[in-house]
């Protein structure tokens, strides 16, 4: 996950190199680091040093990762013939290297020829059985063709394998969300808040699941990770307040008269209340009234 | 016999609509379409604005339940409705109208029952900078009699149409000019609240 310090250490680069204030190098190295996707500006900034071959070859043995970086680039951009370039240039130098053997098995999926990339996935594997990056391209191959089910099958093999991955788990949840299979995306989620207790997101998506599901048992746990959420972050997270009070609002009307369970924190709602609006009267004035509105619909 | 419903989506709601979709390339969008049925021709529902909602877990209830509320509230007081619903998928060729965008405009169709579902139209919208197409760059779904959505047929085209002819030209300009990047969704207001998800200032 990348860090909004790091976004907008990025950003401000990104900035600086589109305005001739140069740094493509240093701007490159940082998306690479932090993984982001930004496959316009790689291909364009990365190929400007690439096709100088003053500055390419300044980079020295780094100038074979920067190929690397483009030809995948590029791929996302639909500039196969660019890619083909690299991975040939790559190729070349490293006739023998796996490496390389998985970003030819990338073109062809970026082509569309999915038998032939699959042959060429399952040769690397059966040379090394764990291999994480091909593992993936399996799956992501299953997804772009449309063929979820495979995709799920692939992600939980993966994961018998590689259960630290938490980007995988995180996966495999939204995979599950978007077929609206909440409780399968609810596994996912308690997984990655065991292995990292500490991260508000999983805490926030593990209780929307829990709304979403629905019924007063799940309601009120969702609302205990809405608070977690609220906990971790300092209180500024506003998608958790709000889920406070949804959460407020639907328990009170499926346990209308019954049960006066909700007892164990009051004034959780309108402390949660509050916060909103005092965080909306200082920095959103002009949507205030809409939130007075949401809480007054939610009767909080 | 009633005469068949039509659609007639302003310039503005359109492009900010599809621009969404654009910035997001890589994830499934969506968004609410706000108007009321034409006071003069009870057949013609007038689509006069679009809020973008969402490029991030599609499918949980909670921030989509605020959304709403707060979007009705708004429009509300300008004597418009959620008329309907858009949707793009995440994957390119993928043309079908998942479960998801099915259920969101059941729940549309509760409260407004002649809302469309619009889906993006992928092929049509690579095709725009060459061709000279006045069509929306949307596929019109309508729910038949059984309450399932479909196409709508062959004349669907004449079904949905853009209030502006020359929409295409002006959103085949916003893309060159990459002015996707300036809009603002549901998700990113949630994520920091100073972002406008009315985009005041897009098209201006």
């Amino acid at each position: 996950m990348v860090s909004k310090t790091e976004e907008t250490q990025l950003n401000r680069l990104e900035i600086q190199v589109d305005n001739g204030g140069g740094g493509a190098w240093e701007y490159l190295c940082l998306a690479r680091k932090l993984k982001v996707r930004r496959p316009e500006k790689v291909l364009k900034y990365g190929l400007s040093i690439l096709n100088d071959s003053k500055k390419r070859s300044a980079l020295g043995p780094e100038e074979w990762t920067l190929y690397e970086q483009v030809a995948i680039a590029a791929m996302d951009c639909q500039c196969l013939d660019v890619a083909k370039d690299c991975i040939k240039v790559l190729r070349k130098k490293f006739p023998e290297s796996k490496r390389v053997g998985r970003l030819e098995g990338m073109l062809l999926e970026a082509k569309g020829l999915w038998g032939e990339a699959e042959k060429a996935y399952s040769s690397l594997l059966e040379d090394n059985p764990l291999d994480q990056v091909i593992h993936k391209r399996r799956v992501a191959m299953a997804k772009a063709q449309g063929n979820i089910s495979a995709a799920i099958e692939w992600l939980n093999k993966y994961l018998e394998i590689f259960m630290a991955d938490h980007d995988a788990w995180r996966e495999l949840a939204e995979i599950y969300v978007s077929l609206q299979m909440y409780k399968q995306a609810a596994f996912c989620y308690e997984e990655l808040i065991l292995s990292q207790p500490t991260v508000p997101l999983y805490h926030l998506a593990y209780a929307d699941v829990l709304y979403t599901l629905g019924g007063v048992e799940n309601l009120q746990t969702a609302k205990k990770y809405y608070a977690s959420t609220i906990d971790l972050t300092g209180g500024k997270n506003t998608r958790a307040l709000l889920g406070i009070c949804l959460c407020t609002s639907a328990i009170g009307q499926v346990s209308k008269g019954r049960n006066k369970e909700d007892k164990e924190s009051p004034e959780l709602q309108s402390l949660a209340a509050k916060a909103l609006e005092k965080d909306y009267k200082e920095r959103a004035d002009d949507k205030h009234g809409l939130l007075t509105c949401v809480l007054r619909s939610l009767k909080i | 016999m009633v005469a068949e419903l039509k659609h007639e989506i302003s310039q503005n709601a359109y492009i900010k609509l599809v621009l969404h979709a654009l910035k997001h390339k890589t994830t499934a969008v969506n968004g609410v379409l706000l108007g009321r049925v034409n006071p003069q021709n009870e057949s013609v529902v007038e689509i006069i604005d679009s809020v973008p909602l969402f490029h991030s877990n599609l499918a949980l209830l909670p921030p989509l339940e605020i959304a709403l509320i707060m979007i009705e509230e708004h429009y509300g007081s300008k004597g418009l409705g959620i008329v309907g619903y858009f949707h793009a998928n995440e994957r390119f060729d993928d043309a079908e109208l998942g479960i998801v965008a099915k259920n969101i405009g059941d729940h549309i169709c509760r409260y407004f029952p002649q809302a469309a579902v619009f889906l993006l139209d992928n092929k049509k919208l690579e095709a725009l900078p060459k061709g000279k197409d006045q069509s929306p760059v949307m596929q019109l779904y309508i729910r038949d009699a059984s309450k399932n959505w479909k196409l709508a047929g062959p004349d669907g085209g004449s079904r949905l149409v853009i209030k502006e002819p020359a929409a295409n030209v002006v959103l085949s300009d916003y893309i060159s000019s990459e002015k996707w990047q300036d809009v603002v969704d549901f998700d990113d207001h949630l994520d920091d609240i100073k972002m406008d998800w009315l985009n005041p200032e897009l098209f201006k």
